[in-house]
């Protein structure tokens, strides 16, 4: 039996990574950029400094580092060959992806990354411009054409916006004296740099070196390492104030995006609904079915089995929303009757210490009766179906006829021949319970609104908190593959017949 | 078990093929043949959804001219025609018509009865506009018609089912049939092959998805078809570039060292990959996987679904294979020399299919749940659409509209139900020990 626990636990493994890689790949593709939603505001002030500019890069570089995404994304990549292996620097998640679409259509990194840098350099050079009433508009236009000319690749729009920029920087007023100036003339040369790098850009494009393939190796320093192991040193203090995270393993999975919470904190404030309801319900579900399966097995065809068996075929169909819905409407409110209002629509009950324990323990079972009514009702039918059938197929075999030939009570046989082998289908419907559970208990903490992982998880969908939702998924991910795990283990203690020692 | 147009050989049952015995077993249960019928009833409203509940009328006279507004309407969502400019805007509720035909339900599921809203039920005192017909089972909190909602939503909770089970299906029976009738030691591959089919596989993923990556996000925001498009020309790249190192590997296979012949574990590896999905509750992996869409719809539920669900079948059709791929006549295939897909594909599999139409019947009703979940967590659908599980989420707005608390609700619980009793009426009909 020891080698084959060794050999399930080993398959925890791989199947554990592959998971995280796909949670790992769906966090690298939720659009938007959390950092740019984190510090919106306060960026794009009217009378902007450069010294503002300077700084808003700072807090957006230091949030990147906070996040993690200064980072290149995995241990490697493959890239196309115009790509620089040092794309991932440009911390800007926008910016980013409109240099990779340039480099797309173009193919000369330098070329493109010489017309970023003086567009950047344009910017700053209107914003440390003197401040100046008459070309104040002007400025204010440029610096936004800035930063469309940062997230844009479309070639008409480029144009369009250097084309009205050029009209910007040749402006000309005539002041009170009747003088004609220029107010921006002095930023004409950075301007022009623009333009002619982008004239560059375009003359010398060789998309084709997009059709090779490029490999880059860039080691631990990545998103996916950190987020597993972390960056911080496992032993010994951390010196390096730019790393903050502990990573996955050590139980440190990230802050929420919304409000700065530790996920764990999140996690571990949850887990306990989620895991106190689903410990009655299972508890509630094994003890129910497994002696219902039985009796209807064992009197089975009778007239009693018929009409049971429909009665949980209907439960078994019954779709946990509506049962929900319906207990909620009809029995928590004194709408249809003051004899229907008995129960909690909603909630936990008493929560704080001025409770005392037993007063709370009433109060949450009260609270509690119509979520795990909800849920239990269909998979305890499912299980006692489940029962039933492998009850029925134990009875019909040889050993239980022998066993009443030898003249033995019903009860014996039953429960102490037939009954142990009949267990072994409930013990692997165990293990896909747990997910079932899971995915339950969204529904359910979602209607009744208890705070578990499932309507954590929901609230982290609805508002793209993305830390807090995967997290969510890989551990619940982790919980089921342990749960199945279990769900072996037991299934080699029921049946000694069973032995894995050989090839599974 | 028999082949499909295999004839059973003994004598009183001559010209008795296996589908027929499968039927008539399935027509002796009387529960079963009725939910078929329910099932056709349901598509047939499903399909006739528009001319059941519709706001605009089928004929009408407005301001002395006839119309056929409700075809025409038709005609401009297929985009085959336009508007006449008096109704571009129409307001169909309130105009005033000479004359008027109405569908059965005169509103439809978005049809917005201002007069009757917040919550008007089917017993209370509704105002009814002339021509229009009273609310059968009330109205909403902005006063949309449930039962117009009910019957178009019948469309989405088959489409879901229907289409969610086909990707599930064409996924699941393919990798399935793989891994039961390979395992793990009958595909053998020279080393050569081998290793050019995983060096290309990098080079092909490169050339199909990489370099077309930029062409395919476009394409994804203008849509699920146009995406779809983009990503079939994409896998057409992946399989060009698959079949070199397939070509070149016949001239490697000459040189000793690559010619070696070894086994690649396919059982494994599709195992592996069934583990890892059933490792994740569905619902939170469906949930994560629309968060990450720019916009997300109906139709994206539908394919995570299918995408997320093919692992039973995969496991049925597996199981199925690895019995019937030790059977003489596949033994007899092989002698003959007949290629390995031949084999898998034309003599294995469909005598390995009529079992999994239990999986599938059982899947489209496990389809249906979780679309309607998700629907009453309000995940993924759209504003403008009306699905079962939309409307009972409404009456958690107000205990007292037990309207929409009831029907939607025994709606998808009617739907689950018939198709869980023709999976039963299925597993009863296919189990060997009821054939005679």
């Amino acid at each position: 039996m020891f080698p084959y626990i060794l050999k399930r636990v080993l398959y925890f493994i791989p199947t554990f990574i592959v998971i995280s890689l796909i949670t790992f790949l769906l966090s690298q593709m939720a659009p938007g950029d959390p950092v740019e939603l984190k510090l919106k505001g306060g960026m794009q002030s009217a009378n902007q400094q450069a010294s503002d500019k300077l700084s808003g890069e700072k807090a957006y570089l230091e949030l990147s580092e906070k996040y993690g995404r200064n980072l290149p994304a995995f241990y490697f990549s493959i890239t196309s060959g115009a790509e620089p292996d040092t794309l991932y620097k440009i911390t800007r998640k926008a910016d980013r992806e409109s240099l990779a679409r340039l480099i797309n259509m173009y193919g000369n990194w330098p070329l493109i990354s010489a017309y970023y840098y003086s567009v950047q350099n344009l910017e700053l050079a209107v914003l440390s411009m003197p401040d100046d009433q008459a070309s104040f508009e002007a400025r204010k236009t440029i610096r936004d054409n800035c930063n469309i000319l940062y997230i844009n690749y479309d070639d008409n729009e480029i144009e369009n916006i250097l084309k009205q920029t050029q009209a910007l920087v040749d402006l000309s007023v005539t002041d009170s004296q009747q003088v004609v100036h220029k107010p921006l003339a002095s930023i004409s040369g950075t301007f022009g740099n623009v333009k002619n790098s982008y004239e560059k850009v375009k003359a010398e494009k060789r998309p084709s070196a997009n059709l090779l393939p490029a490999f880059h190796w860039y080691g631990t320093g990545n998103q996916y390492h950190r987020w597993m192991f972390g960056d911080v040193p496992w032993f010994g203090p951390n010196t390096d104030i730019t790393k903050h995270s502990k990573g996955f393993f050590r139980f440190d999975f990230g802050t929420s995006y919304v409000d700065d919470r530790e996920v764990s904190s999140i996690i571990k404030d949850s887990l306990r609904w989620t895991l106190l309801l689903s410990f009655i319900i299972v508890l509630l579900e094994y003890l129910i079915s497994i002696p219902s399966g039985v009796i209807l097995a064992i009197r089975s065809n009778t007239l009693f089995d018929k009409v049971y068996t429909v009665f949980l075929f209907i439960c078994y169909s019954l779709p946990v929303v509506w049962i929900g819905t319906l207990l909620i409407t009809f029995l928590t409110s004194d709408y249809y009757g003051d004899k229907f209002n008995l129960f909690p629509p909603y909630g936990l009950g008493k929560v704080g210490d001025e409770f005392g324990f037993w007063e709370k323990v009433t109060d949450r079972s009260y609270h509690f009766v119509l979520p795990v009514f909800t849920i239990t009702l269909g998979s305890f039918a499912y299980m006692s179906r489940q029962m039933r059938g492998s009850m029925l197929s134990v009875i019909r075999q040889d050993y239980i006829r022998t066993a009443f030939a030898k003249g033995l009570s019903p009860g014996k046989v039953y429960w102490k021949h037939a009954f142990r082998n009949s267990l072994l289908p409930i013990i692997t419907i165990f293990s896909s319970l747990l997910p079932a559970m899971i995915s339950g208990a969204v529904i359910i903490e979602y209607m009744f609104n208890i705070p578990g992982m499932g309507r954590v998880s929901y609230d982290a969908q609805v508002q793209r908190d993305y830390p807090v939702l995967f997290t969510i998924l890989l551990f619940s991910a982790i919980l089921t593959m342990l749960g199945n795990l279990l769900a072996d283990i037991l299934y080699v203690m029921v049946d000694p017949r069973i032995s894995f020692n050989k090839k599974m | 078990m028999f082949g499909k147009k295999k004839q059973v050989s003994t004598g009183q049952n001559l010209g008795v093929s296996y589908w027929d015995i499968v039927k008539r077993q399935f027509g002796k249960n009387r529960v079963a043949v009725w939910s078929l019928y329910f099932f056709y009833f349901l598509v047939i409203v499903a399909l006739s959804a528009d001319f059941v509940a519709n706001e605009k009328p089928y004929y009408c006279q407005y301001k002395g001219v006839t119309y056929f507004p409700l075809f025409r309407g038709l005609a401009v969502d297929m985009g085959l025609a336009k508007w006449q400019p008096e109704f571009a805007q129409a307001d169909w509720v309130n105009m005033e018509y000479d004359k008027a035909v109405f569908a059965p339900i005169t509103y439809s599921p978005t049809t917005i009865d201002i007069v009757n809203s917040p919550f008007k039920g089917p017993f209370s005192e509704q105002e009814i506009k002339p021509g229009r017909r009273k609310h059968l089972i009330g109205t909403d909190q902005i006063g949309r018609d449930v039962c117009a909602g009910m019957i178009h939503g019948t469309r989405i909770a088959l489409m879901v089912g229907v289409l969610s089970m086909s990707i599930s299906s064409l996924i699941g029976i393919f990798l399935g049939a793989l891994s039961g009738y390979y395992g793990d030691e009958r595909l053998q591959v020279s080393r050569g092959r081998l290793i050019l089919n995983v060096l290309f596989l990098f080079f092909a993923w490169f050339y199909a998805f990489q370099v077309r990556a930029y062409a395919m996000t476009d394409a994804l925001a203008d849509g699920f078809v146009p995406y779809l498009i983009q990503w079939l020309i994409s896998l057409f790249l992946f399989l060009v570039v698959m079949a070199i190192p397939n070509l070149l590997s016949v001239v490697f296979k000459r040189i000793p060292y690559l010619g070696y012949k070894v086994a690649v574990p396919v059982d494994i590896i599709i195992m592996r990959a069934i583990e890892v999905i059933n490792s994740i509750p569905i619902l939170l992996l469906i949930l994560s996987l629309v968060a990450v869409l720019k916009k997300p719809s109906i139709t994206w539920v539908m394919v995570i679904i299918g995408l997320t669900g093919w692992t039973g079948i995969a496991k049925y059709v597996r199981a199925e294979l690895l019995r019937v791929r030790s059977l003489e006549y596949i033994e007899a295939a092989q002698s003959l020399g007949y290629s390995e897909w031949r084999i898998i594909f034309r003599h294995a599999l469909p005598n390995s299919l009529t079992p999994v139409l239990i999986t599938i019947a059982f899947g489209i009703a496990s389809a249906i749940l979780v679309e309607s979940s998700l629907s009453f967590l309000g995940i993924g659908v759209q504003a403008e659409l009306q699905t079962w599980g939309k409307l009972l989420s409404e009456a958690r707005e107000d205990v007292s509209a037990w309207w929409l608390a009831v029907f939607p609700g025994l709606a998808i619980f009617v739907t689950v139900t018939i198709f869980n009793l023709i999976g039963e009426g299925l597993t009863d009909a296919l189990d060997p020990r009821l054939k005679q």
